[in-house]
């Protein structure tokens, strides 16, 4: 199963939505299509809810993710991330980077 | 251009009492290391002091000095330059009780050293409660505090490890090997990254810990490696896990070390143009990322050379393992290839770009010499010469030992510099500091240990003396013996430097590693291969990590033959099961760990 990325935009935000599994083979491709994504002094929603698996090569994936909207001044948060890749995230420090909102 | 200097001047002075010219009338000579002649008055308020161990009472010789300043002595003499007079001698230190007498050379000096050195960091980091990693920390202060910082680097820990788990090994006192294998697991739990995907393991650069809350920071937070995974940081993090393998035999370290291979074969290794690259970015794992900026397909003396001393000798004495003696004989004719300079300069060049051209224009590094370094190859090259015997290394290590103390030793006070330049300028027939002349603490261990090990090897009695010069200096001015444990730095005269972070007894820099590692190998090059004497070590082995039941208890890597098993103790009860030409101990299978005591003894010439 790959990963999927939708995109939807709103006055003051952007929601970059990526759901599936963020596995290596789909983390290399992944990167090309979500860089251009990144807008400049935004804030931008990493929508997780459907994300159902998430490797190291993924986690390396949403650190330059944070890194690239670092650079361009964004604000990064994620949201409605499942438990299985919250814990993975959390139990290898990458959850710590980010802002996390639950959806309500 | 004046050079002379008017004004009296204070200063220390070392060297030997000179033939026929020893005291009269309160005046005598005494030969530098360089051989130069230096005429002496004592003061009338002249004191002197017997060189003293960690933890020993100062020994006062101030009543002695007639009898003990005799030709031949060695001594440090601190006292004042007054221009067109005898250097005026106020205080003396004697290095031995004896003409030719050193007290490091006695059989536990170095033994005692390391478990005063122990005692020191245990008290600093967990005081008189349980071994609980959550309260280390990096930054300790001079006599032994914490200050504020929350930070837990993995290099510090692995590093502390080390030294505990040497401790232990010369010892044989649990509390060390419970720090050890508690920084262990520590390092596992909290600083080990698990990669899946790639079947390899990288170490965080360390923890921010804030109570029971931590945050894993994953790339270097230093200037020079910021946002970066140095390949030095995942040297040093095996460290201390892999001297604490040798101990304990424990799979599991095995495995996260063997992982860790995995990552710096896969990912640092160049293998067309050989050697290992000095950094990776963390997303891409790929040396040549432009995020690197300075660092993008680098290789320095650290990505390449820290790995023998760091953690792969003591991973190949505990494995004998095929593929780490090639790595080493490897990483070492990489350093032969390509670090030597001699055309241009007598210090090794130690950045390069990917092809192996000369990085001469990074940060700090510039064309600088770090002098320890050099000395480190010869002792390194000594040590994987005795594994893989080659003309080459012999030549090139004595070759180093032959060159160095005219360019980085101080030859009139005593020591070895820092950091120099490489070239020098012209007319001028010395190196000029890049920054300072202080000396470090941990530059001393590189040249005590390049010269007991040359000497050991080869006789040659020159390296001896440089051995026993370096030895006296570091023996006489490091050791802290109001606050404990050793000083960073000390400036040229042998004063201790206690500012800034050099203040500090526990730091990026420092935790109980050269300092440990110094006592541990000091004691074997003196013991086994010098003075030749015996020398029990330490073992706890778990009974499931040993293959067919081996425990490899080689002390270092020491000339083939020199030494021997000469008694094993299990669990107090003497026992015969062992290999005394091999090395090795059949430890019988048991539903706990037996204490094993080993006893080498150098092998009948």
């Amino acid at each position: 199963m790959t990963s999927q990325v939708d995109l939807r935009e709103a006055a003051d935000e952007t929601v970059i939505a990526i759901s599936g599994e963020l596995d290596a083979a789909a983390s290399a491709g992944l990167r090309d299509r979500l860089i251009p994504l990144i807008p400049g002094s935004s804030m931008i929603r990493l929508d997780l809810a459907g994300l159902t698996y998430i490797s190291s090569a993924g986690l390396r994936t949403l650190l330059l993710v944070y890194r690239h909207a670092q650079a361009e001044g964004s604000a990064i948060r994620l949201v409605g991330i499942r438990d299985e890749v919250r814990f993975v995230m959390s139990a290898t420090g990458f959850l710590a980077l980010f802002g996390i909102e639950e959806i309500r | 251009m004046t050079d002379a200097i008017t004004c009296p001047r204070s200063d220390t002075v070392a060297g030997y009492v000179a033939e026929g010219r020893g005291l009269q009338d309160g005046r005598f000579t005494i030969t530098t290391s360089a051989g130069c002649d230096i005429d002496m008055e004592l003061a009338e308020n002249v004191g002197a002091e017997v060189l003293r161990n960690l933890d020993e009472p100062y020994l006062d010789a101030s009543d002695h000095i007639a009898e003990m300043l005799q030709p031949g002595r060695f001594a440090f003499f601190y006292g004042i330059f007054y221009p067109g007079a005898p250097f005026e001698v106020k205080r003396i230190i004697f290095v031995g009780r004896q003409i030719g007498a050193y007290r490091f050379e006695e059989p536990n000096w170095w033994i005692d050293q390391i478990e005063s050195i122990a005692r020191f960091y245990s008290r600093a980091q967990f005081g008189d409660g349980p071994v609980d990693f959550r309260n280390y920390r990096t930054q300790i202060r001079l006599g032994g505090d914490k200050n504020g910082s929350h930070v837990q680097e993995t290099d510090t820990i692995s590093r502390l490890v080390y030294g505990m788990a040497s401790a232990f090994m010369l010892t044989g006192n649990d509390h060390y090997l419970d720090i050890a294998e508690a920084g262990t697991e520590y390092l596992r739990e909290h600083m080990r990254f698990t990669d899946y995907d790639e079947d390899v393991v990288y170490w965080y650069h360390g923890i921010l810990v804030d109570g029971q809350d931590e945050r894993k920071l994953f790339t270097s937070e230093f200037g020079d490696d910021y946002d970066a995974v140095p390949m030095y940081e995942q040297i040093y993090a095996l460290a201390g896990p892999t001297q604490t393998y040798r101990v304990t035999a424990d799979p599991r370290i095995k495995r996260d070390v063997d992982a860790t291979l995995r990552l710096m074969d896969r990912f640092y290794l160049d293998r067309a143009k050989g050697g290992y690259f000095s950094h990776i970015d963390p997303i891409f794992l790929d040396p040549r990322q432009k995020s690197l900026g300075p660092n993008t397909a680098r290789k320095n003396w650290n990505s390449v050379g820290d790995h023998a001393p760091a953690y792969l000798i003591n991973l190949y004495l505990a494995t004998a393992a095929e593929q780490h003696a090639r790595m080493l004989g490897s990483t070492f004719d990489t350093i032969l290839d390509w670090f030597r300079d001699y055309k241009n300069s007598p210090f090794v060049q130690e950045r390069f770009h990917e092809d192996w051209s000369h990085d001469s224009t990074y940060q700090w590094q510039q064309g600088r010499a770090v002098v320890g370094h050099n000395l480190k190859i010869a002792w390194n090259l000594m040590r994987i010469h005795s594994l893989l015997p080659k003309q080459e290394y012999l030549e090139a290590a004595s070759s180093i030992g032959d060159i160095m103390p005219p360019v980085g030793a101080d030859q009139l006070r005593g020591g070895w510099y820092d950091v120099v330049e490489r070239v020098t300028r012209d007319g001028e027939g010395f190196h000029r500091f890049a920054w300072h002349d202080r000396k470090a603490w941990w530059q001393q261990e590189q040249a005590i240990l390049a010269y007991l090990i040359l000497h050991g090897v080869t006789g040659n009695p020159e390296f001896l003396r440089q051995a026993r010069e370096a030895q006296s200096f570091y023996n006489a001015f490091f050791l802290d013996h109001d606050e404990g444990a050793v000083y960073f730095n000390v400036l040229a005269d042998g004063f201790p430097y206690l500012l800034g972070t050099e203040r500090l007894k526990g730091s990026h820099s420092m935790s109980m590693y050269h300092s440990a590692e110094l006592c541990y190998l000091a004691a074997i090059y003196t013991n086994l291969l010098i003075e030749r004497r015996p020398m029990n070590f330490w073992f706890k082995p778990q009974p499931d990590g040993l293959v067919n039941n081996t425990l490899r208890v080689a002390p270092d890597l020491l000339p083939p033959g020199s030494v021997r098993i000469t008694e094993v103790e299990i669990d107090g009860a003497l026992h015969d099961g062992y290999d005394a030409s091999a090395l090795t101990v059949h430890v019988p299978t048991t539903a706990h760990r037996p204490l094993v005591r080993v006893q080498l003894s150098p092998a009948e010439s």
